[in-house]
């Protein structure tokens, strides 16, 4: 059978193009070369209790905010989300704690009467994240004049903004604290992906009153109504080129699927190995690819724990042994930060069932297993799970005293589990490094150099929730038409 | 690296990376239009340049190479000073 359009991957960026293309009347297939979709959405089940692996909260769900519309259009709003509390994030940095409240004007508020001295840097700061959520679908109004607000925020360091604007190490250290979402890295992180990291969040915070597959279930039930066939166990190994457009894609099961147009949810260096004979992609853009450095992986702990022992807490805890932020996952040192989110209780108790920690770990601390599959990495990685997990429980104690003896089971994961379930390259946990030296090569375009070839996910502009659905929208306005897209957010539905 | 070093190097890359014929390359023959590049693979030419000699250009500084000779003159000129 042929099909209008196949896809590749069913991370959140696939799903959602499909769900888009599906609705825009297209007959679309869905290639997924895992047992189950969501690709960083997924879940996993222990004894009755599912835990997540790449999600935690998402930003910007409240009317007029920067991520409703693009939820509206895919059919998410209705989820069981979760407000948090209006003090959403919160720091302890040593012995001193912060707080991000929810509303820029709260969030500024909150870090004037930490840091009094530093008023007008933080109402500038305040401005420019309130701006760039207002601002982030510049790009397909037809009618806004071409704009170089985003090229600007893309070349300019994070680092070096927040050390010009702001005088106290103290509070850059806390204004970034809440930045585990994203790779902080002094030598690369540019301000767009901080902006946009911290942005929708402050608009408003959610959780989902249950696991992140939520929302890959749904984004699946609503490619099925329109139509579309979602594959699970189809391993693309080749995409085959005629003429210069691809015609067909080949699975390792020995089927191949006919296309008119090709979208790859997986990692772009990936992607172009299947193009084994092309006219149009020639060395130089597969090389370029292939030079793409990643983003660090993360490492989870997730607890459960004894019911009863200890409340439900409705905001990120986020807790740092000192005022290091910016680089203690890259010190051989035991863990320096740990992010403590808490499940939504679903029993109604108003107790917490289920804590996720979670710390940054570098490739490199896991590449001396790099060749082991999941449950065959022998005693010596098994060791280094329980001593990270220990670190990262003796940290989180900080705030939960007392936390190691309310757990009742815990389960841990590593880039290389990531790296085995999602096929992320090293287990990056926010895909391809994008670097403020060098925007023009770090920050891919969803087109490549064959026409019916296009590219989503997040190792293309963004990662994260929002950052992955605005990119999805970005793919599909390549091939239904900026105009369509954006009449799509105005109507805020198909 | 002298100028010769760096034509002979230069185009020996974009021969085997662009998949274009060396024998092409005059220097007074204009770029885009023999390594065929679009506003996607004009990138790859930047991230090449880049990755070889260190050099990176400016979106702004673009427009002024039209020709291999004001690529060759580009980088020579880039150079950083060993």
């Amino acid at each position: 059978m042929r099909y209008d359009v196949i896809i590749i991957g069913a991370g959140l960026g696939g799903l959602e193009c499909a769900a888009l293309l599906a609705g825009a009347g297209r007959s679309v297939l869905l290639l997924e070369r895992g047992a189950r979709i969501g690709g960083c959405l997924q879940s996993y089940r222990r004894e009755g209790f599912s835990f997540d692996t790449g999600f935690h909260y998402v930003g910007g769900l409240g009317e007029g905010e920067s991520l409703r519309a693009a939820f509206g259009c895919l059919g998410l709003l209705d989820l069981p989300w979760h407000r948090m509390d209006t003090a959403f994030d919160r720091v302890l940095i040593g012995d001193r704690s912060f707080a991000f409240n929810q509303g820029f004007d709260a969030f500024a508020d909150g870090f004037e009467r930490e840091f009094p001295a530093e008023r007008e840097a933080i109402r500038r700061y305040a401005a420019l994240l309130r701006q760039v959520g207002q601002r982030q679908w510049g790009g397909l109004d037809p009618s806004a004049a071409e704009e170089s607000f985003s090229a600007d925020l893309l070349a300019t360091g994070a680092w070096d903004y927040l050390t010009r604007n702001f005088r106290d190490p103290l509070l850059i250290n806390a204004l970034s604290a809440t930045s585990l979402k994203m790779e902080l890295r002094k030598e690369s992180l540019p301000l767009f992906t901080l902006a946009h990291g911290n942005s929708g969040f402050i608009e408003s915070a959610w959780r989902l009153a249950g696991d992140g597959s939520l929302i890959a279930q749904r984004l699946a039930e609503r490619i099925r109504e329109r139509g579309g066939t979602i594959r699970c166990r189809s391993a693309v190994t080749e995409l085959v080129e005629r003429g210069g457009r691809l015609v067909a894609a080949r699975c390792a099961d020995g089927e191949e699927y006919e296309g008119d147009l090709f979208v790859s949810d997986v990692h772009p260096a990936l992607t172009c190995g299947w193009v084994r004979r092309s006219e149009r992609m020639r060395p130089v853009y597969r090389h370029r690819l292939q030079r793409l450095a990643n983003t660090f992986g993360m490492f989870t702990v997730s607890l459960l724990l004894k019911p009863g022992a200890t409340r439900y807490f409705n905001w990120n805890q986020y807790v740092y042994r000192r005022a290091d932020v910016w680089d203690f996952y890259q010190k051989d040192a035991p863990v320096g930060g740990v992010l403590v989110s808490c499940r939504v209780p679903t029993d109604g108790s108003g107790y917490a069932r289920q804590i996720d920690l979670l710390t940054p770990m570098p490739w490199t601390r896991c590449a001396d297993w790099g060749d082991t599959s999941v449950g065959r990495r022998g005693e010596a990685y098994e060791a280094m799970k329980r001593r990270v997990a220990d670190e990262c429980v003796a940290l989180a104690e900080r705030f939960l005293p007392g936390l190691s003896g309310m757990v009742e089971r815990r389960y841990t994961s590593t880039p290389l589990t990531y790296r085995d379930y999602t096929a992320t390259p090293e287990g990056s946990a926010y895909g391809a490094r994008k670097d403020y030296r060098e925007p023009l090569t770090t920050v891919l375009s969803p087109r490549t150099p064959i026409p019916n070839l296009l590219l989503t996910g997040q190792n293309l502009m963004l990662h994260g929730v929002h950052g992955v659905t605005m990119t999805a929208l970005l793919t599909c306005a390549e091939a239904l038409g900026r105009a369509y897209i954006w009449n799509l957010l105005k109507g805020g539905n198909e | 690296m002298n100028r010769e070093d760096i034509v002979k190097q230069i185009n020996g890359l974009l021969a085997e990376e662009f998949e274009v014929e060396e024998s092409e390359f005059a220097p007074e023959a204009n770029v885009r239009e023999t390594l065929s590049l679009d506003s996607l693979s004009l990138v790859d030419l930047v991230a090449l340049v880049q990755q070889t000699y260190k050099i990176k250009i400016p979106v702004s500084d673009l427009k002024g190479i039209q020709t291999f000779t004001d690529l060759y003159d580009y980088i020579e000129s880039h150079l950083p000073k060993e």
